[in-house]
């Protein structure tokens, strides 16, 4: 038995004294040129049209470019059109291309391959569909293109029937039509296509990085095409690794085997803020987290057998108003985000500078004035405090949330006690988000049976695009049944939001937007809680040049791809310090420098000589040891 | 072992399986969500699109052979059915399509995720047996000895310790702060290998700490089934005989009290081993290991019903033949139930 027993341990010995010297350099301290970035989502799809996460936009935009970019501050810059200009009529739009731009592959890119891409979404608009998940081709409608013309291999022309410019902010790939020329709307979404070929040449694009591998729960590795000319990066490679665990996440950026790392919690986010050689940037996010009520009736009058709010005071915006004076937005700031965010207004992201308008009046924290509003609103208190509605039953509030935020709990917990100053009960519960769904959908998506809207309050999350249609859109009486959780519905708020589609120019569109906002603020079938910021890292020890997208956003995972292509090498630089953290000033514009800084804090040169002599110390030991054992067996026997 | 003995576990084995069959279809489909939950949240969806995508998913037909509806009351067949459709396929070896990892098979993906999971727990639970089993046997022969109350505090504390609070300490400690191994993973993503040496050392520098943390878990639950059964066993007379008949203390142990002491714990290794399938989930999260742990999370959290029953399947075939071993193994291992 002992005989046994020292030998597995011999062998355990072994295997270290192999591996140990091996493994002792660190994963990403090699002078490599390989940026790795660390995210907590598991990349769905490498089809562009059928991917519905974060993850799955940076691969695209990586591989392939849009017809337009995003520059630093989100202006519009060539991307696959190397210039665009709108007609004096305000109705066309000519984009121009280069003539000797290249497919990564070498074969020309030309207008034929923009023409074809957008032809595919107008295809599909025109059929009233969708291609794939739909994320993708609305862009095109909402910008009102109606038809596409490539009159030569350089220019195509788009013809509009709106004034605005969101035909410069289309997240539409252009993609190879000598590759996919024989796929339709209905065909360029199927499954598995787009996935990097076996040669190990890289999915055809035209962007900078063409994706050579993707392991499903593991990794998607990109390489440089050289063929790409707007920037060109410092890295060779790219490689996206996903993560389950954010602990994890955080441990291999202090470890030097990620670069960067993608939505990190507010305690890691401070934790990170005294570790060498690592930034942090909390950056302004176009999302928010909500209070939302269910308005079911609003506007329709409809109502729902065995379901929908518990109280018709859900109905009325004065009721909801009052309560939102019983909201302290800034202690949840303080207290729930660790300062990591803003007080939230409105349904358009300050981040939007352009079109966030303020209310003219905004609620502060005043639980007298929320007990006079309520008084005043017809809502009396019965002998105990109970709040009681119009039909004199107390009001008692369910309050629903996913278990995909911690921090949606604790939102709850001071909502609680602060609605329960004013009289109103709540009761919270967590549901897992598959559920939740479930339970807010209202009949009009499809199964009156099974779809009840049967809850009162909700405390969720949205994020948005650049551009402010989509988070205008989804309080529209159409959206019942789909993406609206109000379930508000309001025919004024959905013809303004009709008419900032084809408003006639930007100062037009802010003053329809300005009405929309206070017309929603004052209604409030939501109370913006705060708006989060995005919480990221990132090492300087071997890449400099990171630079936010926007001013107040973050290098990477932001509006487009560019920060990707800005970076240098930080060990060839002149060493000066790195940036102080931002952890310091949350709710505030992070500016991370580009200064780079030379070396490792935490790797040394002794370990793997140290661990090899300490390796061959066992090796001899239990050799030893085996063959003193095995006299002794023999002696015994 | 008779034939009989051997054909009656054999046959209860395959019932068993074709019951798990028809479980996981139905156990799924009673969760509340559904895949469609991707589409519903984006307000830019079309009627159509959201149709086409039932369709292609197979989720537009009836889930089972009879819809019962309560409002109106009423009964209807349904020949067209997804229950009809998954039975029929799963006989034929299909598992359908990922609605996940869109038009991936699920056969494809479970393989993928398959062996870096034997992989794993395979050789913790093979390091857990050998240490456990030894380390029990040992404390349990020396009944409160030093090393039996080191040993068996020991392992109650890592018995009672989730992979989680072993693994994270091991991961800050040897991979972010002395940069032995890396902290996650089972290979360096992108690394080419000059030789099959270089990809073996590479694999095993990942193994090191989620073994390490898996076979600490497990070690403790083994020492503490040994020694309890080795502690019965020194009582048995038998044992008094072997000391009678003057043979070392080491030699009563090794030959006499350890081979029967083992007994009882041949059933609890083999179903052990059976969920040698099922990972370690929460050891995998940790550690972000590529198995079928990490896999079902994703599946479950995306309703992806194909790749949920599939992974089940599999997980209960290894549970179900797992006993099947065991029971086997007992026959040769015990006389009296071999009939």
């Amino acid at each position: 038995m002992r005989t046994r027993t020292a030998r597995a341990f011999g062998a355990v010995a072994l295997l270290m004294a192999i591996l140990l010297p091996a493994a002792a350099a660190p994963a990403g301290a090699a002078n490599d040129k390989v940026l790795r970035l660390g995210v907590l989502q598991s990349l769905d799809s490498m089809n562009p049209y059928g991917t519905a996460l974060v993850v799955g936009y940076e691969v695209f935009e990586l591989n392939f470019q849009q017809m337009v970019g995003f520059g630093s501050d989100l202006e519009p810059v060539p991307d696959f059109a190397a210039s665009f200009e709108r007609a004096a009529d305000k109705h066309s739009w000519t984009f121009k291309f280069r003539p000797d731009m290249k497919w990564s592959d070498g074969q020309p890119a030309t207008s034929a391959d923009a023409c074809f891409s957008w032809q595919l979404a107008l295809d599909a608009i025109a059929a009233d569909t969708n291609i794939g998940l739909g994320y993708l081709d609305p862009a095109l409608k909402n910008a009102g293109v109606t038809k596409v013309e490539c009159p030569d291999a350089t220019t195509m022309i788009a013809t509009t029937d709106d004034n605005s410019s969101r035909i410069l902010q289309t997240y539409l790939p252009i993609i190879p039509k000598h590759i996919w020329g024989k796929y339709t709307y209905e065909t360029i979404a199927e499954d598995k296509l787009f996935e990097p070929p076996a040669d190990g040449k890289g999915l055809v694009g035209s962007g900078p990085y063409q994706a050579v591998e993707w392991k499903t729960g593991e990794f998607v590795r990109f390489k440089k095409n050289p063929n790409y000319a707007v920037n060109k990066g410092f890295e060779d490679e790219i490689i996206i690794r996903f993560f389950s665990s954010n602990d994890t996440m955080v441990q291999a950026l202090k470890a030097g085997e990620l670069d960067y790392a993608r939505t990190i919690s507010a305690d890691q986010f401070k934790a990170l803020a005294n570790e060498p050689n690592v930034t942090t940037v909390n950056g302004a996010s176009n999302g928010w987290t909500e209070l939302g009520f269910n308005t079911y009736g609003t506007g329709t009058g409809k109502t729902i057998k065995g379901g929908g709010p518990s109280t018709k005071a859900l109905q009325d915006p004065a009721f909801r108003d009052a309560l939102g004076y019983a909201i302290d937005k800034q202690k949840l700031v303080d207290s729930v985000i660790g300062g990591y965010g803003a007080i939230g207004t409105t349904q358009i992201a300050p981040v939007l500078k352009a079109w966030h308008v303020e209310p003219t009046q905004v609620r502060t924290f005043d639980i007298e004035m929320a007990k006079q509003k309520l008084d005043a609103a017809g809502y009396k208190t019965d002998a105990s405090g109970a709040r009681l509605d119009k039909e004199n039953k107390p009001i008692n509030l369910r309050l629903v949330m996913p278990d995909s935020d911690a921090n949606f709990a604790k939102d709850a917990q001071f909502i609680v006690d602060w609605f329960g100053q004013v009289g109103v009960k709540v009761t919270p519960k967590v549901y897992d988000e598959d559920t939740l769904i479930d339970l807010m959908l209202p009949p009009e998506a499809g199964d009156p049976v099974k779809y009840k809207a049967d809850y009162d309050m909700f405390i969720w999350t949205w994020s948005w695009g650049p551009d402010p249609s989509d988070s205008l859109q989804v309080f529209n009486c159409d959206q019942i049944g789909s993406s609206s959780d109000s379930l508000w519905c309001n025919k004024d708020y959905d013809a303004l939001y009709q008419q900032q589609l084809v408003a006639p120019d930007d100062a037009a569109r802010l003053a329809i937007l300005t009405q929309m906002q206070q017309m929603w603020y004052e209604q409030a079938p939501y109370h913006v809680l705060y708006y989060d910021d995005n919480l990221h890292a990132y090492r300087t020890d071997k890449f400099a040049g990171w630079k936010n997208q926007p001013a107040n956003g973050t290098p990477l995972f932001s509006y487009s791809i560019l920060g990707e292509t800005l970076l240098t090498d930080a060990t060839a630089a002149t060493a000066t310090p790195a940036a102080p953290s931002t952890a310091a000033s949350a709710a505030t514009s992070a500016q991370p420098s580009a200064a780079p800084t030379t070396g490792s804090s935490t790797s040394s040169g002794m370990t793997p000589i140290l661990l090899v002599v300490a390796a061959l110390v066992v090796i001899v030991a239990v050799g030893l040891t085996l063959s003193r054992r095995r006299r002794g067996t023999a002696e015994e026997e | 072992m008779s034939p009989r003995y051997l054909a009656r576990r054999l046959v209860q084995a395959v019932l068993t399986v074709l019951f798990v069959v028809l479980l996981n279809f139905i156990l799924f489909r009673m969760m509340p969500g559904s895949p469609e939950r991707v589409l519903l949240r984006n307000p830019h969806l079309t009627a159509a699109t959201m149709q086409a995508a039932r369709e292609r998913w197979g989720l537009d037909k009836a889930k089972f052979p009879v819809s019962i509806s309560f409002d109106p009351p009423g009964i209807s067949l349904e020949p067209e059915n997804q229950l009809f459709d998954y039975v029929a396929a799963s006989f034929q070896g299909d598992l359908g399509y990922s609605l996940q990892f869109r038009g991936r098979s699920v056969v494809d993906v479970i393989e993928e995720r398959f062996w870096p999971t034997i992989l794993l727990i395979g050789l913790a639970e093979i390091v857990a047996i050998v240490v456990g089993l030894g380390l029990g046997a040992y404390t349990g022969w020396r009944r409160g000895g030093v090393a039996d109350r080191i040993g068996n505090g020991l392992s109650l504390i890592v018995y009672s310790m989730p992979y989680f609070v072993i693994g994270m300490p091991l991961i800050i400690i040897f991979a972010a702060e002395l940069h032995w191994f890396p902290t996650s993973g089972m290979s360096t993503p992108g690394q080419d290998y000059a030789s099959l040496v270089d990809r073996f050392v590479d694999i095993g520098s990942h193994l090191v700490l989620p073994l390490a943390t898996i076979s600490l878990g497990l070690i403790g639950g083994y020492s503490i089934l040994m020694r309890s059964s080795i502690i019965e066993t020194r009582a048995e007379d038998y044992v008094t005989t072997a000391r009678a008949k003057g043979l070392s203390d080491r030699r009563i142990m090794t030959a006499h009290a350890f081979p029967n002491a083992l007994l009882p714990t041949v059933t609890i290794v083999a179903i052990n081993l059976g969920y040698v399938v099922a990972g370690a989930i929460t050891a995998e999260i940790v550690f972000n290991w590529p198995g079928l742990g990490t896999l079902t999370v994703d599946a479950l959290k995306a309703r992806d019903y194909p790749l949920l029953q599939g992974v089940f399947l599999l997980l209960s075939v290894t549970v179900v033949f797992a006993n099947l071993i065991a029971d086997v193994l007992y026959g040769f291992l015990d006389p009296r139930v071999r009939t």
